[in-house]
Protein backbone atom coordinates (compact mmCIF):
# COMPACT_ATOMS: atom_id res chain seq x y z
CA UNK A 1 0.00 0.00 0.00
CA UNK A 2 2.13 3.10 -1.30
CA UNK A 3 -1.01 5.45 -1.60
CA UNK A 4 -1.18 6.44 1.84
CA UNK A 5 -1.97 9.89 2.22
CA UNK A 6 -2.94 12.79 5.12
CA UNK A 7 -6.74 12.03 4.32
CA UNK A 8 -5.82 8.35 5.42
CA UNK A 9 -3.88 9.54 8.14
CA UNK A 10 -6.76 11.18 9.63
CA UNK A 11 -9.22 8.97 8.57
CA UNK A 12 -7.39 6.28 10.59
CA UNK A 13 -6.04 8.56 13.50
CA UNK A 14 -8.69 6.78 16.09
CA UNK A 15 -8.15 3.38 14.90
CA UNK A 16 -4.57 3.78 15.08
CA UNK A 17 -4.51 4.93 18.62
CA UNK A 18 -6.97 2.24 19.59
CA UNK A 19 -4.19 -0.23 18.30
CA UNK A 20 -6.73 -2.06 15.87
CA UNK A 21 -5.01 -1.06 12.87
CA UNK A 22 -3.08 -4.38 11.46
CA UNK A 23 0.76 -4.38 11.61
CA UNK A 24 1.18 -3.16 7.82
CA UNK A 25 -1.43 -0.15 8.58
CA UNK A 26 0.20 0.83 11.69
CA UNK A 27 3.46 1.03 10.05
CA UNK A 28 2.37 3.15 6.83
CA UNK A 29 0.71 5.54 9.51
CA UNK A 30 4.00 6.03 11.24
CA UNK A 31 5.86 6.62 8.38
CA UNK A 32 2.97 9.08 6.99
CA UNK A 33 3.16 10.82 10.13
CA UNK A 34 6.70 10.82 10.92
CA UNK A 35 7.67 12.52 7.44
CA UNK A 36 4.50 15.12 7.13
CA UNK A 37 4.35 17.82 9.85
CA UNK A 38 0.71 18.51 10.14
CA UNK A 39 -0.13 14.72 10.37
CA UNK A 40 2.83 14.44 12.85
CA UNK A 41 1.26 17.50 14.90
CA UNK A 42 -2.24 15.98 14.66
CA UNK A 43 -1.24 12.80 15.51
CA UNK A 44 0.30 14.19 18.66
CA UNK A 45 -2.57 16.70 19.76
CA UNK A 46 -5.13 13.97 19.30
CA UNK A 47 -2.96 11.45 20.92
CA UNK A 48 -2.30 13.81 23.97
CA UNK A 49 -6.27 14.59 23.87
CA UNK A 50 -7.27 10.95 23.89
CA UNK A 51 -4.34 10.32 26.42
CA UNK A 52 -5.54 13.61 29.64
CA UNK A 53 -9.16 12.32 28.58
CA UNK A 54 -8.92 8.41 30.08
CA UNK A 55 -6.52 9.88 33.18
CA UNK A 56 -9.25 12.21 34.00
CA UNK A 57 -11.29 11.46 37.36
CA UNK A 58 -14.93 11.09 37.15
CA UNK A 59 -16.47 14.03 38.68
CA UNK A 60 -17.76 13.31 42.44
CA UNK A 61 -21.57 12.96 42.85
CA UNK A 62 -23.29 16.34 44.18
CA UNK A 63 -24.27 15.73 47.75
CA UNK A 64 -27.71 14.67 48.45
CA UNK A 65 -27.91 13.68 44.86
CA UNK A 66 -28.74 9.92 45.76
CA UNK A 67 -30.90 10.97 48.50
CA UNK A 68 -32.95 12.43 45.96
CA UNK A 69 -33.14 9.54 43.30
CA UNK A 70 -34.25 7.60 46.11
CA UNK A 71 -36.90 9.82 47.28
CA UNK A 72 -38.09 10.28 43.75
CA UNK A 73 -38.31 6.68 43.45
CA UNK A 74 -39.15 4.66 46.25
CA UNK A 75 -40.24 7.76 48.46
CA UNK A 76 -39.06 9.28 51.64
CA UNK A 77 -37.52 6.44 53.33
CA UNK A 78 -38.07 6.11 57.08
CA UNK A 79 -34.63 4.87 57.90
CA UNK A 80 -31.15 4.74 56.78
CA UNK A 81 -28.82 1.55 56.13
CA UNK A 82 -25.99 0.84 57.98
CA UNK A 83 -24.22 2.23 61.32
CA UNK A 84 -26.15 5.59 60.66
CA UNK A 85 -29.46 3.78 61.75
CA UNK A 86 -28.11 3.82 65.13
CA UNK A 87 -27.56 7.52 65.32
CA UNK A 88 -30.63 8.25 63.24
CA UNK A 89 -32.16 9.52 66.77
CA UNK A 90 -30.02 11.95 67.66
CA UNK A 91 -31.07 14.35 65.07
CA UNK A 92 -34.46 14.35 66.64
CA UNK A 93 -33.06 15.73 69.69
CA UNK A 94 -32.07 19.05 68.22
CA UNK A 95 -35.98 19.43 67.39
CA UNK A 96 -37.69 22.18 69.65
CA UNK A 97 -40.45 20.10 70.43
CA UNK A 98 -38.22 17.54 72.10
CA UNK A 99 -36.40 19.76 74.00
CA UNK A 100 -39.26 21.92 75.33
CA UNK A 101 -40.40 18.07 76.51
CA UNK A 102 -36.83 17.39 78.15
CA UNK A 103 -37.14 20.68 80.00
CA UNK A 104 -40.84 20.33 81.06
CA UNK A 105 -39.88 16.91 82.61
CA UNK A 106 -36.68 18.43 84.03
CA UNK A 107 -38.27 21.18 85.87
CA UNK A 108 -41.28 19.02 87.18
CA UNK A 109 -38.94 16.79 88.44
CA UNK A 110 -36.37 19.56 90.09
CA UNK A 111 -39.82 20.65 91.63
CA UNK A 112 -40.52 16.83 93.37
CA UNK A 113 -37.33 17.07 94.36
CA UNK A 114 -37.44 19.95 96.36
CA UNK A 115 -40.79 19.96 97.54
CA UNK A 116 -39.82 16.29 98.73
CA UNK A 117 -37.15 17.90 100.77
CA UNK A 118 -34.36 16.08 98.45
CA UNK A 119 -32.07 18.65 96.93
CA UNK A 120 -29.39 17.45 94.13
CA UNK A 121 -26.40 19.33 95.79
CA UNK A 122 -26.76 17.45 98.77
CA UNK A 123 -26.73 13.92 96.48
CA UNK A 124 -24.35 11.81 98.28
CA UNK A 125 -22.87 8.26 96.61
CA UNK A 126 -24.58 6.64 99.47
CA UNK A 127 -27.68 8.17 98.85
CA UNK A 128 -27.75 6.62 96.08
CA UNK A 129 -27.86 2.92 96.89
CA UNK A 130 -31.46 1.00 97.20
CA UNK A 131 -31.58 0.65 100.60
CA UNK A 132 -31.50 4.66 101.26
CA UNK A 133 -33.63 5.20 98.46
CA UNK A 134 -36.08 3.15 99.69
CA UNK A 135 -35.54 4.46 103.49
CA UNK A 136 -35.67 8.38 101.76
CA UNK A 137 -38.76 7.29 99.93
CA UNK A 138 -40.34 5.53 102.71
CA UNK A 139 -39.79 8.48 105.32
CA UNK A 140 -41.13 11.22 102.85
CA UNK A 141 -44.51 9.17 102.08
CA UNK A 142 -44.89 9.03 105.94
CA UNK A 143 -44.12 12.60 106.49
CA UNK A 144 -46.56 13.78 103.78
CA UNK A 145 -49.24 11.46 105.23
CA UNK A 146 -48.50 12.35 108.87
CA UNK A 147 -48.68 16.25 107.42
CA UNK A 148 -51.60 15.63 105.30
CA UNK A 149 -53.43 13.96 108.48
CA UNK A 150 -52.61 16.84 110.83
CA UNK A 151 -54.07 19.49 108.17
CA UNK A 152 -57.51 17.49 108.28
CA UNK A 153 -57.41 17.14 112.30
CA UNK A 154 -56.76 20.51 112.39
CA UNK A 155 -59.35 21.64 109.38
CA UNK A 156 -61.90 19.16 111.67
CA UNK A 157 -60.84 21.14 114.80
CA UNK A 158 -61.52 25.00 113.56
CA UNK A 159 -64.77 23.14 112.10
CA UNK A 160 -65.39 22.15 115.32
CA UNK A 161 -65.19 25.89 116.87
CA UNK A 162 -67.04 27.06 113.80
CA UNK A 163 -70.13 25.33 115.03
CA UNK A 164 -69.93 25.83 118.43
CA UNK A 165 -69.38 29.67 117.73
CA UNK A 166 -72.34 29.72 115.06
CA UNK A 167 -75.64 28.89 117.65
CA UNK A 168 -75.43 31.86 119.67
CA UNK A 169 -73.88 35.60 118.19
CA UNK A 170 -71.94 35.54 121.58
CA UNK A 171 -69.67 33.72 122.27
CA UNK A 172 -68.91 32.62 125.69
CA UNK A 173 -66.09 33.75 127.39
CA UNK A 174 -64.56 29.86 128.05
CA UNK A 175 -63.98 29.53 124.45
CA UNK A 176 -60.54 30.42 123.75
CA UNK A 177 -59.35 32.11 120.69
CA UNK A 178 -56.99 29.13 119.90
CA UNK A 179 -57.97 26.50 117.89
CA UNK A 180 -56.11 24.05 119.90
CA UNK A 181 -56.35 25.51 123.71
CA UNK A 182 -56.04 22.27 125.81
CA UNK A 183 -52.37 21.81 123.98
CA UNK A 184 -51.56 24.99 124.37
CA UNK A 185 -49.43 26.21 127.67
CA UNK A 186 -48.89 29.72 126.30
CA UNK A 187 -51.38 32.44 126.76
CA UNK A 188 -53.37 33.38 123.93
CA UNK A 189 -51.90 34.62 120.61
CA UNK A 190 -52.85 38.11 119.84
CA UNK A 191 -52.16 39.92 116.99
CA UNK A 192 -49.93 42.98 117.09
CA UNK A 193 -52.86 45.66 116.59
CA UNK A 194 -54.75 43.63 119.88
CA UNK A 195 -51.94 44.49 121.83
CA UNK A 196 -51.46 47.55 121.42
CA UNK A 197 -54.57 48.70 122.32
CA UNK A 198 -54.22 46.43 125.61
CA UNK A 199 -56.91 46.79 127.27
CA UNK A 200 -57.57 46.87 130.99
CA UNK A 201 -60.60 44.10 131.16
CA UNK A 202 -59.08 41.19 130.21
CA UNK A 203 -62.32 38.99 129.78
CA UNK A 204 -63.85 42.08 127.26
CA UNK A 205 -60.68 41.22 125.51
CA UNK A 206 -60.93 37.78 124.92
CA UNK A 207 -64.61 38.16 124.23
CA UNK A 208 -63.77 40.53 121.42
CA UNK A 209 -61.24 38.21 120.51
CA UNK A 210 -63.51 35.47 120.40
CA UNK A 211 -65.94 37.47 118.51
CA UNK A 212 -63.36 38.70 115.56
CA UNK A 213 -62.39 35.20 115.28
CA UNK A 214 -65.71 33.65 114.54
CA UNK A 215 -66.60 36.42 112.13
CA UNK A 216 -63.07 35.66 110.81
CA UNK A 217 -64.16 31.99 110.70
CA UNK A 218 -67.57 32.16 109.03
CA UNK A 219 -66.36 34.09 105.92
CA UNK A 220 -65.11 31.53 104.14
CA UNK A 221 -62.83 28.51 103.58
CA UNK A 222 -59.41 30.54 102.95
CA UNK A 223 -60.22 31.92 106.86
CA UNK A 224 -60.42 28.69 107.83
CA UNK A 225 -57.01 28.02 106.23
CA UNK A 226 -55.58 30.66 107.86
CA UNK A 227 -56.98 29.85 110.95
CA UNK A 228 -54.87 26.60 110.85
CA UNK A 229 -51.89 28.33 110.11
CA UNK A 230 -51.63 30.56 112.73
CA UNK A 231 -52.57 27.32 115.25
CA UNK A 232 -49.49 25.72 113.54
CA UNK A 233 -47.13 28.26 113.82
CA UNK A 234 -47.71 29.16 117.31
CA UNK A 235 -48.23 25.51 119.05
CA UNK A 236 -45.33 23.55 117.74
CA UNK A 237 -41.96 24.72 116.42
CA UNK A 238 -40.67 21.97 114.34
CA UNK B 1 -23.79 -14.32 38.16
CA UNK B 2 -23.09 -10.26 37.83
CA UNK B 3 -23.77 -8.21 40.86
CA UNK B 4 -25.87 -6.35 38.61
CA UNK B 5 -27.90 -8.13 37.58
CA UNK B 6 -28.33 -9.86 41.13
CA UNK B 7 -29.08 -6.57 41.96
CA UNK B 8 -31.91 -6.25 39.44
CA UNK B 9 -33.15 -9.42 40.71
CA UNK B 10 -33.47 -8.27 44.40
CA UNK B 11 -35.21 -4.92 42.80
CA UNK B 12 -37.78 -6.95 40.61
CA UNK B 13 -38.46 -9.07 43.68
CA UNK B 14 -39.13 -5.90 45.50
CA UNK B 15 -36.02 -5.19 48.01
CA UNK B 16 -35.59 -2.24 48.83
CA UNK B 17 -31.98 -2.38 49.67
CA UNK B 18 -31.08 -3.40 46.07
CA UNK B 19 -32.42 -0.78 44.26
CA UNK B 20 -30.53 1.58 46.92
CA UNK B 21 -27.09 -0.59 46.01
CA UNK B 22 -27.66 -0.27 42.31
CA UNK B 23 -28.45 3.63 42.32
CA UNK B 24 -25.34 3.95 44.62
CA UNK B 25 -23.37 1.75 42.60
CA UNK B 26 -24.59 3.59 39.30
CA UNK B 27 -25.21 7.56 39.96
CA UNK B 28 -21.79 8.69 39.72
CA UNK B 29 -21.71 7.08 35.87
CA UNK B 30 -24.73 8.90 34.91
CA UNK B 31 -24.44 12.09 36.80
CA UNK B 32 -20.67 11.89 34.61
CA UNK B 33 -22.09 11.21 31.53
CA UNK B 34 -25.02 14.01 32.07
CA UNK B 35 -22.83 16.53 33.17
CA UNK B 36 -20.37 15.61 30.04
CA UNK B 37 -22.99 16.32 28.00
CA UNK B 38 -25.34 19.06 29.09
CA UNK B 39 -22.09 21.11 31.22
CA UNK B 40 -24.51 22.07 33.44
CA UNK B 41 -24.29 20.36 36.71
CA UNK B 42 -27.80 21.16 38.13
CA UNK B 43 -29.50 20.01 34.39
CA UNK B 44 -27.23 17.36 34.99
CA UNK B 45 -28.92 16.52 38.29
CA UNK B 46 -32.18 16.63 37.13
CA UNK B 47 -31.18 14.42 34.17
CA UNK B 48 -29.60 11.78 36.41
CA UNK B 49 -33.12 11.75 38.60
CA UNK B 50 -35.03 11.63 35.53
CA UNK B 51 -33.06 8.32 34.14
CA UNK B 52 -33.01 6.53 37.74
CA UNK B 53 -36.80 7.34 37.68
CA UNK B 54 -37.33 5.90 34.02
CA UNK B 55 -34.93 2.63 35.00
CA UNK B 56 -37.08 2.49 38.56
CA UNK B 57 -40.30 2.19 35.93
CA UNK B 58 -38.75 -0.51 33.54
CA UNK B 59 -36.78 -2.40 35.06
CA UNK B 60 -39.09 -5.53 34.53
CA UNK B 61 -38.20 -5.14 30.88
CA UNK B 62 -34.49 -5.26 31.27
CA UNK B 63 -33.10 -8.91 30.54
CA UNK B 64 -29.17 -9.87 30.61
CA UNK B 65 -29.47 -10.86 27.39
CA UNK B 66 -30.16 -7.47 25.88
CA UNK B 67 -26.30 -6.97 27.29
CA UNK B 68 -24.50 -5.88 30.68
CA UNK B 69 -26.80 -3.50 32.89
CA UNK B 70 -24.60 -0.25 32.70
CA UNK B 71 -24.58 -0.64 28.70
CA UNK B 72 -28.38 -0.37 28.88
CA UNK B 73 -27.98 2.07 31.44
CA UNK B 74 -26.41 4.29 29.71
CA UNK B 75 -28.71 3.95 26.73
CA UNK B 76 -31.17 5.01 28.60
CA UNK B 77 -29.02 7.96 30.01
CA UNK B 78 -28.03 8.52 26.72
CA UNK B 79 -31.87 8.57 25.12
CA UNK B 80 -33.17 10.92 27.27
CA UNK B 81 -30.38 12.86 26.86
CA UNK B 82 -31.06 13.35 22.96
CA UNK B 83 -34.50 13.94 24.15
CA UNK B 84 -33.47 16.69 26.56
CA UNK B 85 -31.06 18.29 23.65
CA UNK B 86 -34.20 18.60 21.26
CA UNK B 87 -36.29 19.96 23.93
CA UNK B 88 -34.34 22.46 24.38
CA UNK B 89 -32.19 23.52 21.08
CA UNK B 90 -34.84 26.66 20.53
CA UNK B 91 -33.39 27.88 23.84
CA UNK B 92 -29.50 27.01 23.73
CA UNK B 93 -29.52 28.70 19.42
CA UNK B 94 -30.52 32.04 21.32
CA UNK B 95 -28.26 31.39 24.24
CA UNK B 96 -25.64 30.32 21.79
CA UNK B 97 -25.98 33.66 20.02
CA UNK B 98 -25.66 36.00 23.18
CA UNK B 99 -23.18 33.77 24.27
CA UNK B 100 -20.89 34.50 21.22
CA UNK B 101 -20.61 38.21 21.73
CA UNK B 102 -19.14 38.66 25.17
CA UNK B 103 -16.85 35.14 24.16
CA UNK B 104 -14.91 37.54 22.01
CA UNK B 105 -14.82 40.44 24.57
CA UNK B 106 -13.85 37.84 27.18
CA UNK B 107 -10.72 37.14 25.70
CA UNK B 108 -8.90 40.19 27.16
CA UNK B 109 -11.11 41.29 29.77
CA UNK B 110 -10.11 41.12 33.29
CA UNK B 111 -14.08 41.03 34.43
CA UNK B 112 -14.25 36.98 34.52
CA UNK B 113 -15.37 35.89 37.93
CA UNK B 114 -12.69 33.37 39.97
CA UNK B 115 -15.70 30.64 39.78
CA UNK B 116 -15.22 30.78 36.20
CA UNK B 117 -11.75 31.27 35.95
CA UNK B 118 -10.83 28.25 38.52
CA UNK B 119 -13.42 25.88 35.90
CA UNK B 120 -11.12 26.99 33.02
CA UNK B 121 -8.11 26.71 35.09
CA UNK B 122 -9.13 22.66 35.35
CA UNK B 123 -8.48 20.26 32.39
CA UNK B 124 -12.44 19.44 33.26
CA UNK B 125 -12.77 22.70 32.99
CA UNK B 126 -11.43 23.42 29.60
CA UNK B 127 -12.22 19.94 27.87
CA UNK B 128 -15.65 20.86 29.01
CA UNK B 129 -15.74 23.87 27.21
CA UNK B 130 -14.32 22.22 23.80
CA UNK B 131 -17.45 19.40 24.42
CA UNK B 132 -19.99 21.76 24.51
CA UNK B 133 -18.58 23.53 21.22
CA UNK B 134 -18.87 19.84 19.66
CA UNK B 135 -22.16 19.00 17.60
CA UNK B 136 -24.34 16.09 19.97
CA UNK B 137 -23.17 13.18 17.78
CA UNK B 138 -19.39 13.91 18.09
CA UNK B 139 -20.14 15.21 21.71
CA UNK B 140 -21.72 11.54 22.74
CA UNK B 141 -19.42 9.55 20.94
CA UNK B 142 -15.97 11.13 22.12
CA UNK B 143 -17.30 11.20 26.07
CA UNK B 144 -19.20 6.93 25.61
CA UNK B 145 -15.38 6.29 24.25
CA UNK B 146 -12.94 8.66 26.37
CA UNK B 147 -14.82 9.11 29.29
CA UNK B 148 -16.72 7.30 30.20
CA UNK B 149 -14.47 3.91 28.80
CA UNK B 150 -17.10 2.28 26.74
CA UNK B 151 -15.39 -0.03 24.03
CA UNK B 152 -16.79 -0.30 20.55
CA UNK B 153 -19.25 -2.30 20.58
CA UNK B 154 -20.86 -0.98 23.59
CA UNK B 155 -21.39 2.36 22.10
CA UNK B 156 -22.69 0.47 19.11
CA UNK B 157 -25.51 -0.90 21.32
CA UNK B 158 -25.89 2.42 22.66
CA UNK B 159 -26.12 4.86 19.90
CA UNK B 160 -28.05 2.02 17.72
CA UNK B 161 -25.64 2.79 14.60
CA UNK B 162 -23.40 0.32 12.66
CA UNK B 163 -19.63 0.17 13.59
CA UNK B 164 -18.77 2.06 11.00
CA UNK B 165 -20.31 4.88 11.97
CA UNK B 166 -19.19 4.62 15.55
CA UNK B 167 -15.93 4.36 14.38
CA UNK B 168 -16.24 7.64 12.29
CA UNK B 169 -17.66 10.07 15.01
CA UNK B 170 -15.36 9.22 17.41
CA UNK B 171 -12.43 10.12 15.17
CA UNK B 172 -14.11 12.63 14.07
CA UNK B 173 -15.15 13.79 17.29
CA UNK B 174 -11.53 13.72 19.05
CA UNK B 175 -9.75 15.71 16.04
CA UNK B 176 -12.46 18.29 16.38
CA UNK B 177 -12.33 18.65 19.96
CA UNK B 178 -8.49 19.21 20.00
CA UNK B 179 -8.98 21.60 17.00
CA UNK B 180 -11.26 23.67 19.17
CA UNK B 181 -8.82 23.51 21.94
CA UNK B 182 -6.33 24.70 20.60
CA UNK B 183 -8.36 27.37 18.67
CA UNK B 184 -8.95 28.12 22.42
CA UNK B 185 -4.98 28.51 23.34
CA UNK B 186 -4.82 25.37 24.92
CA UNK B 187 -2.50 23.06 23.47
CA UNK B 188 -2.91 18.77 25.27
CA UNK B 189 0.12 17.42 26.40
CA UNK B 190 1.39 13.46 26.41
Amino acid sequence: MTDWNCASTEERLSDYLDGILSPAEAAEFSAHAGGCDPCGKLVAQVGGLVHQMRALDALEVPPQLISKILDSTVGPRPQSVGWRRWFAWIPQLWQPRFAMGVATVAATLLIVLYTTGMSPAKLKKADLSPANVFRTANRQVHLTYARSAKFVNDLRVVYEIQTRLQPDAEPSPSTTPQPAPQQNSQPPAVNPQEKSQTSPHPGHSQARNGTMLASLLRTDWAANFAAIMLADTTRSPR
Amino acid sequence: MEPDAQLVQGCLRGEGPAWEELVRRHTRRVFNLCYRFTGNSTEAEDLSQEVFLRIYRTLASYRPAFGAFPTWLTSVTRNLLVDHYRRTRRDRLTDSIEDAMPKLENKHSAARTPDKLALASELSGQLQHGLSRLSPELREAVILRDLQGLDYSEIQTVLEVPEGTVKSRINRGRIELARILEEMGLRPQN
